[in-house]
């Protein structure tokens, strides 16, 4: 090399240009404008379910296979998820912020695998006693649900029930191609099994006041339901059955067998179970509706199954007169329009004048609405119309003993619904019967949208599907028509999950940070950001995977703080 | 039992980039996939993912990102690899710079590929040598074999000296061909590349900044150790190659020389030319002619004393550059009258810039070129060798005719 006379180089410069002291010296976080805060943000799944089910904690331990971690977060919440997973229509999976990068999380399917996984494992009774007791009325899922979780606190629960068996609207009404009778059998085994204990055949009001029912309980919990069943209003309407009665009896074995046409009058879950039942024993259905596809409260899947099923649908179509000819039933029908909407927001049906026409059948039900029944509640806990009154975030009423919830509340809702009224209720009654202050009100944080997602650090994953009976079978048949999937596929769906707003220590925050101002804490810590050297580039708010860092504005912090 | 020291694989040069890599147990890749260098990123890629090559694969958005990736990977001491060509390497210019003067061990392939415009994919020098201040040493490679013996020695040249290395391969004269070549067994590798322990280098518990300010008063300095490694790199590649020999029955250096004894007139070549060079010369030599071959197979460090002491008889010498400075010449040709300047009887030089752009250099060529310059006794600085017509008379289009008159 043509470089010979090199000059010496100073004895303090290493080889290489790396600085010879250690960079905390540069407190980069003088230069701090901004500054990232870490903090967990709600998923819209958790948002959007009943029951706020942690679904994001629940996918991240089933991701790696953890089976109790991943039921101990669901159960916390939901306490039949074997049952939930088969009726609840799955709100949370509307808003799945997958849905928007490619499908939804089947968030039933996985709900449903830990559900059978779990069913006759749960029911261990409490570690500890309190000796308080309380009476549950009524053996629908608020019922349960509020046994479930009151037990676990360590009372004494007594549930009374009207019906020979437990179990409410799961066991008289959901048809079992819905949901099979022993998985409700085992839910409840499992509330035995931790020591519920259960009266059936007793109806309170009837066979036993409700105030004696205070002689051996502290508090009464009741959610006994919406069974009234309102009648068509018109004429000849004795010829029409009703629609909860013809599912009890389906279920109990007594009705076995329909034919010819049959009139289903109503557009709701009971008028849509009726009518897929009625196929299924043999007749063919023809729902009524006085509105529209649009209109109809029943859920939505369950109205493609029905027309997949070949039930038929008349829209627009009221029956005002019922009517025997010859061993037929003879309806007539007037035609609806929509006029201006009513107090639901829904546009109100108006008869089209002069429009009435015959409508030939075998036999007709109706399904128009179920009410609440209040005879057997205090005065002080209803209101003007006679309907009952309770506080929506625990049951409570004016009555410091008694407490409601369920569809005696809300009308005909939910299972989840009525579920998560039985849960706060029976918090609300354990920290009654523990002498402690009624809880703050849950407050949600603030919910991340996909936007908040880094979608770079998703694959591209298809869907699971659950395996299902094809239709030319399913609608000859009572058997289950959706099935389950297994733990490999329950796995690979959960690690779909986004896991959105949860902090999983990805370390990505770590990784990215170009001042190393990201300290890990303990193994499953949130990471904290050292504001000695933060700069305030916001790498780290980019980088998250699940949008948990958020940029502010330093004045604004100092202002709070 | 039988050991298998070896195994004859037909490999195409991309192919052999890849098991060099592999065999070089690298720990991190990012790469950017471009022709015609796509096949390196691609099978890498695969052998990661198969769990061949315990190495940690980045993906990334561009060649520029892939050199700061590289630059974090080895920063923190890992055997670090990435692969590109031409335009990709053109985007790498800055991190280049960076990766050099931390004194990073980076190995780089590049498949030699002509810049656009106009849109070119085929081989030619000029997207490397575009890059030669930037600190990296260069290696150009004859074979499929001595690519993976390449990538191999890199390493062992590298780590001594913390520069980084650049591994050219012409493309698809090498990258898409292929050709027997022999894959060592891993744990020959291994002794002869052991695990690197960087002497510097980032710890988490003791941050330290890479690259930070150095004012007036240091800087020239760290140039200079820049260069220093560079002259002591010199020797280290002569060193490697000789260890190389002795392990794997192969060596290398700065530059090789065949035919050179008596030679008048020497020829002056880069990469896989040297092949077609080599068995024209021969043929040239079976008909008398006082012919000899020198291939430069190191740009950075350029090895000014061995070129001096192999071109000490020469009467002439013809420079093939298949690239071009423009507004200079080949850049070979410059650089090897700079380094016969000092000398007091120096042969005359001529250089020829040809193959630009993938264009075929043929046995008629060379043989072509070494009648041509033996007419040419005081040298001719830049002759374009294959263009169909001397430079005067390639036709001017109409309209330009009169700008330049
Ligand atoms: C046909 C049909 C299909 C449905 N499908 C779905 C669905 O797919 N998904 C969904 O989420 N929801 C569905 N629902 C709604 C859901 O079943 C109810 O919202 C839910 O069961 C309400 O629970 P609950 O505990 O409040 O009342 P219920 O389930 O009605 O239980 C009340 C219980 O109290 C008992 N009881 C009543 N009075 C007394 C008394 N005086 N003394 C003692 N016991 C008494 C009753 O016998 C009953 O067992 C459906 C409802 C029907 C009718
Ligand atoms: S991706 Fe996971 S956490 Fe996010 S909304 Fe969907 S199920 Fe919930």
């Amino acid at each position: 090399m043509s470089g010979s006379g090199i000059p010496a180089v100073p004895h303090d410069l290493p080889e290489v240009p790396l600085s010879s002291t250690d960079t905390r010296a540069n407190r980069t976080g003088s230069w701090r404008h901004v500054r990232p805060v870490i903090a967990e943000k709600a998923a819209p799944c958790h948002k959007a379910c009943l029951l706020h089910a942690p679904i994001p904690q629940v996918m991240t331990a089933l991701a790696r296979g953890d089976i109790p971690a991943a039921g101990a977060s669901l159960l916390n919440h939901n306490p039949f998820p074997a049952i939930t997973a088969r009726v609840c229509p799955h709100p949370c999976q509307v808003g799945c912020n997958r849905g928007r990068y490619d499908e939804p999380i089947n968030i039933r399917a996985v709900e449903r695998f830990l559900g059978d996984a779990l069913l006759h494992r749960k029911g261990a009774p409490p570690d500890v006693s309190t000796g308080r007791r309380v009476a549950v009325v009524g053996s629908g899922p608020a019922g349960l649900a509020a046994a479930f979780y009151l037990r676990a606190r360590g009372h004494d629960v007594t549930i009374y029930e009207r019906e020979a068996e437990p179990g409410g609207m799961l066991r008289d009404a959901i048809p079992a191609y819905r949901l099979p009778a022993e998985i409700l059998d085992a839910e409840i085994e499992g509330l035995r099994r931790m020591g519920v204990v259960f009266r059936c055949g007793v109806e309170i009001g009837s066979d036993m006041p409700l105030a004696d029912l205070l002689a051996a309980h502290d508090v009464v919990f009741a959610a006994t339901g919406a069974h009234g069943e309102r009648g068509l209003g018109a004429p000849g309407e004795e010829h029409l059955t009703r629609g909860l009665e013809f599912l009890r009896g389906v279920r109990r074995g007594e009705i076995t067998s329909a034919s010819g046409t049959v009139a289903v009058v109503g557009g709701g879950n009971v008028a849509i179970d009726v009518a897929r039942t009625l196929v299924r024993l043999g007749a063919r259905a023809v729902v009524l509706y006085r509105r529209t596809r649009k209109e109809m409260p029943a859920i939505e899947e369950e109205v493609e199954h029905a027309i997949a099923d070949g039930v038929t649908f008349e829209f627009l179509t009221l029956p005002v007169v019922a009517e025997r000819v010859d061993g037929h039933l003879r309806l007539t029908l007037v035609t609806m329009q929509l006029g201006e909407p009513d107090r639901s927001g829904r546009r109100r049906p108006v008869p089209v004048p002069g429009s009435e026409h015959s409508f030939e059948c075998d036999g007709a039900i109706a399904a128009i609405g179920e009410v609440a029944e209040t005879k057997f509640l205090p005065k002080e806990v209803l209101d003007e119309q006679g309907w009952a009154r309770a506080d929506k975030a625990t049951g409570a009423t004016a009555e410091g003993w008694l407490y409601l919830g369920g569809d005696l509340i809300t009308g005909p809702a939910t299972v989840s619904e009525a579920i998560a009224w039985g849960r706060r209720a029976a918090l609300a009654i354990d920290r009654r019967l523990r002498g402690e202050p009624p809880a703050a009100p849950e407050r949600l944080l603030p919910t991340v949208s996909i936007k908040g997602i880094n979608l770079d650090y998703f694959r591209r994953a298809p869907r699971t599907v659950q395996p299902a009976l094809p239709v030319e079978t399913r609608r000859l048949t009572f058997e289950e028509e959706i099935g389950g999937i297994d733990l490999v596929q329950a796995m690979e769906e959960a690690a779909r999950c986004f896991v959105c707003g949860t902090c999983t220590v990805c370390a990505n925050c770590w990784a990215f940070c170009p001042d190393a101002a990201i300290e890990l804490g303990a193994e499953d810590a949130i990471p904290r950001v050292t504001l000695d050297y933060c700069k305030g580039c916001g790498i780290c708010v980019v980088e998250c995977p699940r949008g948990i860092i958020a940029l502010v504005d330093e004045a604004k912090v100092e202002v709070r703080a | 039992m039988t050991i298998a020291w070896t195994e004859s694989r037909v490999l195409t040069g991309n192919e052999a980039v890849a098991e060099g890599v592999c065999l070089a147990r690298v720990q991190t890749i990012a790469a950017y996939p471009i022709t015609p260098q796509t096949q390196i990123v691609e099978r890498l890629a695969e052998m990661v993912a198969r769990g061949e090559l315990a190495a940690r694969f980045v993906n990334v958005e561009s060649e520029h990102s892939a050199m700061a990736a590289c630059f974090a990977a080895a920063a923190v001491g890992a055997r670090t690899f990435t692969a590109t060509s031409s335009q990709g390497l053109a985007l790498m210019h800055e991190m280049l710079h960076w990766t050099a003067g931390a004194r990073l061990p980076i190995v780089m392939a590049n498949v030699n590929r002509a810049l656009a415009p106009p849109w070119s994919v085929w081989a030619d020098h000029t997207d490397a040598l575009s890059q030669r201040d930037t600190g990296w040493m260069q290696v150009y490679a004859e074979s499929n074999q001595e690519v993976l013996d390449s990538i191999l020695l890199a390493y062992a040249v590298s780590e001594r000296v913390l520069l980084p290395t650049m591994v050219n391969l012409d493309g698809f004269l090498l990258s898409h061909t292929a050709e027997p070549v022999e894959v060592y067994a891993g744990h020959r590798v291994d002794l002869f590349l052991p695990d690197f322990e960087a002497p510097y280098r980032l710890r988490p518990g003791e941050p330290r900044a890479f690259g930070g300010l150095a004012d007036p008063g240091r800087y020239l300095e760290f140039r200079l150790r820049l260069q220093q490694a560079m002259a002591r790199a010199a020797g280290v590649i002569e060193e490697e190659g000789a260890r190389f020999a002795v392990a794997f029955g192969r060596g290398y250096g700065l530059l090789h020389a065949e035919m050179m004894e008596d030679a008048e007139t020497v020829l002056m070549v880069v990469g896989s030319m040297a092949t077609t060079a080599r068995a024209a010369i021969a043929q040239l030599r079976r008909e008398g002619r006082r012919v000899g071959l020198l291939r430069v197979r190191v740009m950075r460090p350029f090895p000014f004393g061995a070129i001096r002491r192999a071109l000490r008889g020469a009467r002439r010498v013809a420079v093939l550059d298949r690239n071009l400075s423009p507004g200079h010449h080949g850049i070979l040709h410059a650089e090897v009258k700079s380094a016969l300047f000092s000398e007091p009887a120096r042969p005359s030089v001529s250089g020829y810039v040809l193959g630009l752009g993938g264009r075929d250099v043929r046995p008629e060529d060379i043989a072509g070129i070494v009648a041509d310059v033996e007419r040419r006794e005081g040298g001719e600085d830049l002759i374009w060798w294959g263009t169909g017509a001397p430079p005067s008379e390639i036709p001017v289009p109409a309209e330009r005719r009169e700008a330049l008159a």
